[in-house]
């Protein structure tokens, strides 16, 4: 009697939960077959002279690619956050400030922002710094009005302009899910912090941050893949990015098939393993809830 | 000569609205040191709001909150540390989901009182012997039964020696045979002299632990008691009906 209920239990449990215990059993095949084109990839850049020569170009790019993306992110990380709690803020006016910039931003094409950031917005800056400088002269601090001064707008690279564009574009995406991750936590949370004499910003960063993050996690982590990806755009600063290898390679070699063959399958590589470490910090973060 | 004191808790003419609901109207009421006040009441009477307004979890639209002679509404620059000073315990319990048992009681005595980790966590085992769970110090709210887990809260209430706790419906989302644990550990602190005011649908707990019984419907107090009077003999008819509906089976 009990053997049988315990596989009537059994098989009961497996056809309650195709969905999350499919996803285990299923063979990865499409994992194989990205392998496959990965691993086809790569012997061609071993044994083809063409793609060989293409990849060597091109792998200059992938420091700058890889730092651009981890340095942008962590900054937009920090964006986020702040942005994040100003959307969720007691203060109406913080509230605003935190919602204009998110709307600002999830408004205008990433490109497009790209080359506003980084062709108007850092020169108006840079500007508004030396005239700054200027004044503080005029008004007799002048060791201070020196250094502001020289600040000019080519002192700013291209590199720190992809980053500073970047940073600024996903700290927008970013703070809307640190905002999702915040209002995820059941208000009786805060209400029981407060209760127990702890200030808004107290309970904050001690109850509901901690768990808002865990929450969320899958969805920064998709972000840093996105990023990843549209790192490539920085190639219209000229940010020597695989990308713009890629394309000022085949511009005079005009070997497209071997540049953009190779610029998919790093690209494609990089996010694969990105999304697998990833996965095993999600695996860890939940069994250490457990 | 109770009355002669000054009160632990002192209402004044409290209103609260939720937009064109008024939720709280006009109630006034005194809990004296040492005395259990058990508020009862169909839902939707007011009673929980008046309860949270006694922390200001619920700021009134109207009227006076007074604890231990501090006035609420006046001292909102150290409404934390007035906080400190009540305890709360809520419905779903609202442990730190991230924290373990014992982590859940320290984190406010590290934080709001500024204690070591070594003493906190010597108040928070105590605590816990007495609430009867130091067993489950190290595990995570989600792997308690429900009893457990408001043991746990009330523990992480009483850890900041509070004046005064606060229970807000304390067993109403617990399995009916997680509810006695939970009386039993309020029994406890009624016999520790604690001072409470407690919202709740157990009469059979009013009844045995009360000193004063408030019936509330419409946000107004309708009829206030001593428990024996108040369930034998109640002199308005609409606590003869709210409690022939909830006694009769």
């Amino acid at each position: 009697m009990a053997v049988t209920d315990s596989t009537l239990f059994q098989k009961n449990k497996d056809e309650m939960s195709p969905g999350l215990q499919g996803k285990k059993q299923d063979f990865p095949w499409w994992m194989v077959v990205i392998g496959i084109v990965i691993m086809a990839t790569f012997l061609l850049i071993q044994f083809n002279p063409d793609f060989n020569d293409a990849f060597m170009v091109i792998k200059a790019g992938l420091s700058i690619t890889i730092t651009t993306t981890l340095i942008a992110y962590t900054i937009a990380l920090v964006i986020g956050l702040l942005v994040g709690l100003g959307r969720v803020s007691e203060s109406k006016f913080w509230r605003n400030v935190a919602t204009i910039y998110v709307e600002i931003v999830r408004g205008v094409p990433l490109l497009v922002l790209i080359f506003f950031i980084a062709l108007v917005l850092i020169p108006a800056t840079t500007n508004l710094i030396s005239s700054l400088g200027g004044f503080f002269i005029k008004i007799g601090l002048d060791s201070m009005g020196a250094k502001l001064v020289t600040v000019n707008n080519r002192a700013v690279s291209m590199n720190t302009r992809a980053i500073i564009s970047l940073a600024i574009t996903y700290g927008a995406f970013l703070a809307e899910v640190f905002r999702a991750g915040i209002q995820s936590i059941n208000k009786g949370q805060m209400e029981a912090a407060r209760s127990q004499g702890m200030s808004h910003w107290q309970a904050m960063r001690h109850v509901i941050l901690p768990q808002a993050v865990r929450n969320v996690f899958p969805a920064l982590g998709n972000d840093l893949i996105s990023m990843l990806k549209d790192s490539s755009l920085v190639s219209i600063l000229a940010v020597r990015d695989i990308t713009q290898i890629a394309r000022l390679y085949t511009g005079h070699s005009f070997k497209f098939a071997e540049a953009y063959t190779i610029l998919c399958v790093l690209y494609l590589t990089l996010t694969l393993l990105l999304s697998l470490l990833l996965k095993l910090v999600e695996r860890k973060i939940s069994n250490d809830r457990k | 000569m109770i009355e002669n004191k000054q009160p632990m808790i002192e209402i004044k003419n409290l209103s609260k609205n939720f937009g064109a609901v008024e939720a709280v109207n006009g109630v006034s009421l005194k809990v004296f040191p040492k005395q259990v006040l058990v508020i009862i009441g169909p839902s939707g009477s007011g009673k929980s709001t008046l309860l949270r307004a006694m922390n200001w979890l619920e700021c009134p639209t109207e009227g006076e909150v007074i604890v231990d002679g501090v006035s609420l509404s006046e001292n909102q620059q150290c409404i934390n540390a007035i906080r400190s000073n009540i305890g709360m315990v809520f419905q779903n319990f609202n442990l730190y989901g991230h924290l373990t048992v014992i982590e859940n009681i320290t984190l406010a005595l590290r934080i709001v009182k500024k204690m070591k980790k070594g003493p906190a966590e010597k108040i928070a085992m105590q605590q816990l012997i007495k609430v009867g769970i130091a067993d489950k110090a190290k595990n995570y709210p989600a792997q308690l039964s429900g009893g457990q887990q408001q043991r746990v809260a009330i523990a992480r209430a009483l850890a900041m020696e509070p004046k005064v706790m606060l229970f807000d419906e304390p067993t109403s989302a617990l399995d009916p045979e997680m509810i006695k644990e939970v009386l039993d550990v309020m029994l406890l602190l009624v016999k520790d002299g604690m001072t409470m005011v407690i919202v709740t649908h157990e009469m059979g707990f009013a009844k045995a632990a009360a000193d004063e019984v408030i019936f509330m419907d419409m946000g107004k107090i309708v009829e206030r008691a001593a428990p024996d009077v108040f369930f034998n003999n109640p002199a308005c008819d609409r606590t003869k009906q709210f409690l022939s509906q909830i006694l009769s089976h």
